[in-house]
């Protein structure tokens, strides 16, 4: 593993070296040996803190080291080029200048990819809501109109107040469809990380998942550990409730049961998971799930796009998703979240 | 009061006809049931088309049901099934669709396979009161 690990060297911490930075460290076999900058200020150099990315203060000294394989120069300073190649380490690569910025612009259009991937997937669930959105508005119209058009000419007072407070109940009703679906159609902003009450947000994806399926024949199990919650975005942590329930909903054809449950371990482990007693997934099936337009469901009914989501944000997470399934049992989708607050660092002995 | 009130009306009117509203929504059936109670029906409720399927088969309803409104977004049997169901029993009985999705393509097909009239909630009482009394005279004409 360390053998094939690349070590990387970054020379320049403004803007190119911090984004390369937030960028690499994420990556499971990257090692970023260092980071320097001539100018003891730049932005980059703090950000390398936080990330526990040393910092070099001599730009030649990370050149030199021996761990590192490939040295990238983001400076933007056209007499860096020939100092590092005059300094570096024979087996040193070096990537600069245009390189290095096309590299940084895959990316980035890579990531926008992903987030058109994330919201595409939202649309096209928003599209199979619509007759349950005009279901749930338009039933609660049909009671106020006619309890309304009842008390234009209704006598009795008793019955005046208690239709009135129909009326009232109606309309919070229906006010509250509006709340669940604006934060679901929300496009994630660069939204911070914040603590998620994993059984809120399960509640939640619930309710807005039966717009889209009927949840009618299906008995809903919860199995709540307490105070089970996350680092992570929650808009995000919505979406990815959302598919899991559609899913399994889905996979249910007449009668069945969907189990939603947290846990949390002794040593602070959480997880979440959404399982049903539908028709199960085949064993040569496992490996497509995940992959983007992968789907077995007729048009309208499936994008293809739900697991590869679930997928891309729990694994920006640094999560581990577990499925578990039997053809004609049921299906389980099990994530595990990394704990919350690392005890110190786990130093290998 | 009211009690004495809708009890009144009936006999009153003689009941002008038997109405059985299928809706899974125990409020829409409630709003139905006042709207249609002011014109002198009598209204009988189904919360899904299993229930109404019971309720058709048991006791007198079968011969005395005028006319039938139907939801569409229901557990069990839903609204296509069940109005499938009861235009192939009970051709007769004149079927009005009362729905909350507006979904021109299905409106089309139900009116073309014979349901009098296809409803978006929400309605207002005197055009369910129309329709109502629109399927009524189709009733009395099939009886002829
Ligand atoms: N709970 C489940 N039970 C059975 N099959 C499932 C389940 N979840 C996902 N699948 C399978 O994985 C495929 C991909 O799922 P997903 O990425 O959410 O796309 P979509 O739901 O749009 O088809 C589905 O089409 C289905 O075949
Ligand atoms: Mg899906």
């Amino acid at each position: 593993m360390t053998s094939n690990s690349t070590k990387i060297a970054i020379i320049g911490a403004g803007r190119g070296g911090t984004a390369l930075l937030d960028l690499l460290h994420q990556i499971p076999d990257v090692d970023i040996v260092g980071i320097a900058d001539k100018d003891p200020t730049a932005p980059g150099l703090q950000r390398a803190k936080e990330l526990h990315v040393p910092v070099e203060e001599q730009v030649h000294d990370l050149i030199r080291n021996h761990g590192v394989n490939l040295i990238m120069d983001v400076t933007g300073d056209p007499s860096m080029a020939p100092f590092i190649q005059a300094m570096k380490r024979p087996g040193a690569e070096v990537l600069s200048g245009a390189t290095t910025r096309l590299l940084w612009k895959l990316v980035q259009h890579q990531s926008k990819l992903e987030a058109e991937l994330f919201q595409a997937d939202k649309l096209a669930g928003l599209g199979s809501f619509a007759a349950g959105i005009a279901h749930d508005i338009n039933n609660p119209l049909q009671l106020i109109l006619g309890l309304a058009e009842n008390l234009t000419d209704e006598q009795d007072l008793a019955v005046v107040h208690d239709q009135a407070r129909d009326i009232t109940e109606a309309v919070k009703r229906t006010s509250a469809i509006c709340r669940d679906l604006t934060r679901y159609a929300r496009r994630n902003g660069t939204g911070e990380d914040v603590m998620v009450n994993l059984n809120t947000k399960l509640d939640e994806a619930l309710r807005i998942a039966r717009y889209a399926v009927t949840l009618q024949d299906v008995t809903v199990v919860k199995r709540y550990a307490e105070d089970a919650s996350v680092l992570g975005n929650p808009d995000e942590l919505l979406h990815v409730f959302i598919n899991l329930i559609t899913n399994a909903v889905q996979a249910i054809q007449t009668r069945g049961t969907l189990t939603l449950q947290t846990t949390v371990s002794p040593d602070g482990h959480v997880s979440a998971s959404v399982s049903d007693t539908g028709c199960g997934i085949p064993k040569e099936a496992f490996s497509k799930i995940f992959e983007p337009l992968y789907t077995t469901k007729p048009p309208g009914k499936g994008t293809g796009l739900g697991l590869y989501n679930v997928l891309s944000v729990i694994s920006k997470m640094e999560g581990h998703i577990c499925v578990e399934s039997d053809v004609g049992v049921g299906t389980t989708f099990r994530i595990e979240f990394p704990q919350v607050q690392p005890t110190t660092s786990c130093a290998p002995l | 009061m009211g009690e004495f009130k809708s009890g009144f009306f009936m006999s009153e009117t003689a009941c002008n006809g038997r109405v059985l509203v299928v809706d899974d929504e125990p409020d829409i059936r409630k709003v139905v049931r006042m709207t249609l109670q002011k014109a002198g029906y009598e209204v009988i409720e189904a919360e899904n088309g299993e229930k109404a399927i019971e309720a058709i088969n048991t006791g007198e309803n079968r011969l005395l049901l005028d006319v039938l409104i139907c939801d569409i977004r229901m557990p069990k049997i839903n609204g296509v099934e069940a109005i499938a169901y009861f235009q192939q029993e009970w051709p007769r009985v004149p079927i009005i669709v009362l729905t909350g999705f507006p979904d021109t393509d299905m409106a089309t097909s139900f009116l073309r396979s014979g349901v009098v009239d296809y409803l978006v909630k929400p309605v207002e009482g005197e055009k369910l009161r129309t329709a109502v009394a629109r399927a009524m005279e189709q009733r009395e004409l099939a009886q002829l």
